[in-house]
């Protein structure tokens, strides 16, 4: 196996489409096991900076959990942004209005990026990866 | 965004969602592969992939009635003429989509 990579958890750590993250080498790393077959990305939301693990793995696509941005695991390419929240029907107070303002008007200008994705190995019954 | 990823994994979800209730991607590859972009391109302007062939009213509670697959929301009508609005489902039994007759919901008795 080559140097670069890094034992980083046993196979049986994660149930199938589950995730778990690691850090290696000062890389906060998610691993996702996808129905036995193990990906690794860069933890943080390519939208907000969220942690992934906390959102939802469905096949290969995981969901963020703050803004619903999804992902794909397998490329870390950004699949869609996020979903409009429900503010309900009734208008808030004025001053939490003009706060919403003022965080609709900064939203606009996140993007939502793609994010790393790393090489993965299995060997003997753990998940190495090259951080 | 990449479209061609974003289809691929809407065809994915919106499969998993649809097939309990008895529908199917329509067979019409072309048709599906065009209704897929146009809400690939509706999902990034509005944050939610509306279906493409019905108005946004700017009335949440009426426009999420219409966030693909919006099957469950208009099914008697669906059931009836075995596709939803656009065709980009239908009935697991259809495999002629374009032998299917448009009637409207006052057509099949719902109004």
């Amino acid at each position: 196996m080559s140097d670069k990579f890094i034992r980083a958890i046993s196979t049986d750590e994660i149930a199938p489409g589950g995730m778990k993250t690691v850090e290696l080498n000062g890389h906060e790393i998610v691993i996702c096991n996808c129905g036995g077959t193990y990906y690794a990305l860069a933890r943080r939301c390519g939208h907000m900076n969220a942690p992934l693990e906390l959102g939802t793995l469905d096949g290969k696509f995981v969901t963020c959990a703050m803004h619903c941005a999804q992902f794909d695991v397998t490329t870390g390419r950004a699949l869609s942004g996020p979903v409009p929240a429900d503010m309900g029907n009734e208008s808030p107070p004025p001053i939490l209005a003009a706060f919403l303002r003022h965080v609709d008007m900064l939203m606009k200008h996140v993007r939502t990026e793609s994010i790393r994705t790393y090489e993965t190995k299995v060997e003997a019954g753990w998940v190495h990866v090259a951080p | 965004m990449d479209t061609e990823a974003r289809k691929k994994a809407l065809q994915y979800f919106f499969d998993k969602v649809v097939g309990p209730m008895g529908f199917k991607f329509t067979p019409d590859v072309e048709l599906k592969d065009f209704l897929l972009e146009q809400e690939v391109m509706l999902e990034a302007k509005h944050g939610i992939p509306f279906c493409p062939c019905q108005p946004m009213r700017h009335d949440r509670g009426r426009d999420m009635q219409i966030v693909c697959p919006c099957i469950p929301f208009h099914r008697e009508h669906f059931d009836a003429i075995k596709r939803c609005w656009c065709g980009l489902f239908v009935h697991k039994d259809v495999t002629d989509p374009n032998s299917l007759p448009q009637l409207s919901p006052k057509d099949v008795g719902l109004e």
